[in-house]
C-alpha cells in the first residue's frame, strides 16, 4: 500500500507506533511529489526536522501554532502570480486546526485559495503534554481535563470542526482515518485535483496520550470509526456525497481499549458517560447514515 | 508547616493560591505548562476557577476581562506565547489593571527550542507592545522564590494597579527543591474604588485604555509615568552576595545567578575578590545601588542567558562603558569555567 520510495524519510522521531508518519505518508503518495507543505508547530514538525534533519523529500515550511493556513495563503498567492500549479498543502494538527489556529483557517476558507488543509486529529496537544484541545472528545482524561473525584474528564463533546469548513461554503470537506488507507489516498487525491480549498480531517491515534499498546494503532483508529464515533464521510460543495458504511460496533469495544477512557469503567457516574457517548455514536450513525443495509 | 520537595512551576501555584488568586487563564506552552495543569487540578478544588484558552491571545485577554472586576488573576507561558500576548499586556498596563504573568523563558528567536534562555528580558522588562509602559518584573532564582514571588506579585500589581511578570525559565520552571508552604493564606477584599462589579456602587468606574483626545492621553500617560517613578523610588529590590571588599562584581539575575555565586566561592578560594549582585526586581532595576558599587571603582562582569540584554542596563546605571559579559544562549547554562576564565582576565 505505501509506496517504497516515499517522499517523507524515515529516521524520524516521532514515537513507536505513532499514527501521524503513516498519515503524512499516504498523504503524500497520493499527491505526489508537486507539492510545498506547510506544518504549524506541533509533534509533527517537532519530529520530523530537529534541525539540521528533516524528512521532507518535498518543499517543507514551518510556522507557528496560529498562522500555517495565513503562512500558505502567501505562499499559494505567489505561486498564482507566478502561474505555477504546484498544490499548497497545510499539515497540522488539531490544537492548531481547531483553536488557535481557528482565525487564519476561517480566513483561508473564504477566500477560497487554492489550499489543501490536512488536519492530523490526535485530539489533544500532544506535544506540550496531552492537554485538551477544541478536538477532544466528551470524558476524555488529558492533563487539563484530569479524571477523579469530582470529574469524569473533558466535559464538552468534540467541536464539528468540518461543520465549520462546510459553513464556509469550502467545496470539499472530507474525514479520513489511518485505519482505511484506499478511502483516504482516494480523498487526498480528489481534494489534490480540485481547484479551491478542501479541509481533511484524519483520525490519528496517539499512543501516549490514548494509551494504548504500539501495536494496536490501525486496530483503535479502525474502532472509532466501526463504533460510529469517528464518522467517515465526503461533503462536495456543501451535500453530503459518500459514507463509509460501518456494522456498528458497541463504544465500550473503542473505550476500554484505551487509557483516557479508563476512569469510566471505575467512577461513580461512569456508566452515565459511556452510556452518553454510545448516544453520541448512535446519533452519528443516524445523521450520516452509516449503518451497513 | 513543613518543607516540601517540589518543582518551581508547582511552586507558582501553590503561591497563587496562598495569595488568593481566583482565576487561571492558560494556554499550553512548554517549559510552562504544568502551572497549567496544576492549576487545572489544584483551582476547582477549592472553588477558584480555572480556564483552559483557545490561544495565548485569548488567554491573556481573558485576563483583561477578568482582572478589571477587582480580583487577583493569573496566567503563565513562555517566550513565543509571550510574544503573542504583548497586545494584551499593553492594553492591561494602558488600563492600568493588576494582574501577574508568569513567564517560563525558552530559547528562542522563532519557535527555538524548550531549552532555558533569558532573553524575554527586553520583551518583558522594557515593554514589549506598543505604547510607553512598564510591567514590574521580578526574577526568582529558586523554588522557594517562585512561590514567594509570585505572592509578593499579587501585592504589588494591586498596589499599582499594574501587570507583574514573574521572570524565570525552563530550569527554574523544572527543578526541584524544597519550599517551605507560606504561613498564612490570604483572602483579599475587593477595592471597589476602581473595579467593575457589574453593581451600583461601582457604575462610574470606568476600565479602558482608549483616549482620543490627545491632551487627555497625553496627561493620562504622564500619570502612568509618575507611577513608574513611584515603582522605581520604592520597589527595588536586589541581593547581594561578598561585594564588601569587592574588585570585581558578578551581576546575574534568576538561575544564572546561582551558577555566578558558585564562581564566587571558587574565586574568593583563589584570593580572588569577586563578589556577586544579583538584581530581584528587573524593572525597577537597581541602578542607585549599582552606581554606587561603581563608585568604590569595582569592575562588573554580567552573566545572562541572553547576549547581553542585563549588561545595557547596567552600563546605564553606572555609566561604566566596558562592563565585560558572559552570556550565552540556545538553551545551554553558562558554563562556571567561561565566568572564571573571564575574572582571570578583567583581574
Amino acid at each position: 500500500m505505501i509506496q517504497e520510495q516515499s517522499l517523507f524519510a524515515p529516521g524520524h522521531r516521532a514515537c513507536a507506533g505513532c499514527s501521524m508518519p503513516t498519515v503524512v505518508r499516504l498523504v503524500l503518495d497520493a499527491t505526489g511529489p508537486n507539492v510545498i507543505v506547510v506544518s504549524p508547530t506541533g509533534c509533527l514538525e517537532v519530529t520530523s526536522t530537529p534541525f539540521p534533519e528533516s524528512a521532507w523529500k518535498v518543499p517543507w515550511l514551518h510556522s507557528l501554532f496560529e498562522n500555517a493556513a495565513a503562512v500558505a495563503s502567501g505562499v499559494e498567492t505567489i505561486l498564482k502570480r507566478q502561474c505555477k500549479d504546484t498544490k499548497v498543502l497545510v499539515i497540522g494538527g488539531d490544537g492548531s486546526t481547531f483553536d488557535i489556529g481557528m482565525g487564519s483557517n476561517s480566513g483561508m476558507f473564504e477566500r477560497g485559495h487554492d489550499i489543501m488543509y490536512v488536519c492530523y486529529d490526535n485530539e489533544a496537544y500532544m506535544n506540550t503534554g496531552v492537554q485538551r484541545s477544541g478536538s477532544t472528545p466528551f470524558c476524555v482524561h488529558t492533563t487539563t481535563t484530569p479524571s477523579g473525584e469530582q470529574s469524569l474528564g473533558n466535559p464538552k463533546p468534540k467541536k464539528d470542526m468540518p461543520a465549520i469548513a462546510i459553513a464556509h461554503h469550502v467545496p470539499y470537506v472530507a474525514t479520513a482515518s489511518v485505519a482505511f488507507p484506499v478511502d483516504l489516498r482516494r480523498k487526498v487525491k480528489r481534494a489534490a485535483e480540485l481547484r479551491g480549498t478542501s479541509y481533511l480531517q484524519i483520525n490519528a491515534p496517539c499512543i501516549t496520550g490514548w494509551t494504548f499498546e504500539t501495536g494496536s494503532t490501525i486496530e483503535i483508529s479502525r474502532l472509532a470509526v466501526e463504533t460510529g464515533l469517528y464518522p467517515l464521510f465526503e461533503f462536495v460543495n456543501g451535500k453530503l456525497a459518500d459514507v463509509k458504511k460501518i456494522r456498528p460496533r458497541p463504544v465500550t469495544d473503542y473505550l476500554k481499549a484505551q487509557g483516557r477512557y479508563r476512569h469510566l469503567f471505575k467512577a461513580p457516574g461512569g456508566k452515565e458517560a459511556i452510556a452518553a457517548i454510545q448516544a453520541i455514536a448512535d446519533e452519528n450513525i443516524a445523521n450520516y447514515g452509516l449503518a451497513q443495509e | 508547616m513543613p518543607a516540601q520537595l517540589i518543582a518551581g512551576n508547582s511552586a507558582v501555584i501553590i503561591g497563587a493560591m496562598y495569595a488568593g488568586c481566583d482565576c487561571f487563564f492558560g494556554y499550553p506552552i512548554t517549559p510552562a505548562s504544568e502551572i497549567l495543569h496544576e492549576a487545572s487540578k489544584y483551582f476547582p478544588m477549592v472553588g477558584r476557577k480555572f480556564v483552559q484558552a483557545e490561544s495565548e491571545e485569548a488567554a491573556i485577554n481573558m485576563v483583561y476581562g477578568a482582572a478589571s472586576t477587582g480580583h487577583r488573576v493569573l496566567t503563565a507561558s513562555s517566550g513565543p506565547g509571550m510574544s503573542l500576548k504583548q497586545e494584551g499586556i499593553t492594553y492591561i498596563a494602558g488600563a492600568e489593571l493588576p494582574c501577574v504573568i508568569v513567564d517560563i523563558n525558552r530559547a528562542g528567536p522563532g519557535l527555538g527550542n524548550i531549552g532555558p534562555e533569558q532573553s524575554d528580558y527586553n520583551q518583558v522588562v522594557k515593554g514589549g507592545g506598543n505604547g510607553c509602559y512598564n510591567n514590574l518584573v521580578l526574577a526568582p532564582n529558586s523554588v522557594q522564590e517562585m512561590c514567594d514571588l509570585t505572592m509578593k506579585a499579587f501585592d504589588l500589581a494591586f498596589k499599582y494597579r499594574n501587570p507583574v511578570v514573574i521572570l524565570a525559565d525552563g530550569v527554574l520552571g523544572h527543578m526541584v527543591e524544597a519550599l517551605k508552604f507560606p504561613d498564612e493564606a490570604y483572602t483579599p477584599s475587593i477595592d471597589t474604588t476602581w473595579a467593575v462589579c457589574g453593581n451600583h456602587e461601582t457604575r462610574p468606574n470606568l476600565v479602558t485604555s482608549i483616549e482620543l483626545d490627545f491632551s487627555k492621553m497625553e496627561k493620562h500617560n504622564f500619570k502612568l509615568q509618575d507611577k513608574y517613578q513611584k515603582i522605581r523610588e520604592n520597589e527595588v529590590q536586589f541581593e547581594t552576595y561578598m561585594i564588601g571588599d569587592a574588585e570585581i562584581v558578578l551581576v546575574s539575575f534568576g538561575i544564572s545567578s546561582r551558577i555566578a555565586k558558585s564562581v564566587v566561592d571558587a574565586a574568593r578560594k583563589e584570593g580572588l575578590k569577586v563578589g556577586l549582585f544579583r538584581p530581584i526586581t528587573l524593572f525597577p532595576f537597581p541602578s542607585k545601588e549599582l552606581k554606587a558599587l561603581a563608585d568604590t571603582g569595582c569592575k562588573f562582569i554580567s552573566i545572562e542567558m541572553n547576549n547581553g540584554m542585563m549588561r545595557e542596563d547596567i552600563r546605564l546605571a553606572t555609566g561604566c562603558a566596558n562592563v565585560d559579559l558572559v552570556c550565552r544562549y540556545g538553551g545551554r547554562l553558562i558554563e562556571l569555567e567561561d565566568i572564571m576564565k573571564k575574572i582571570k582576565e578583567v583581574a
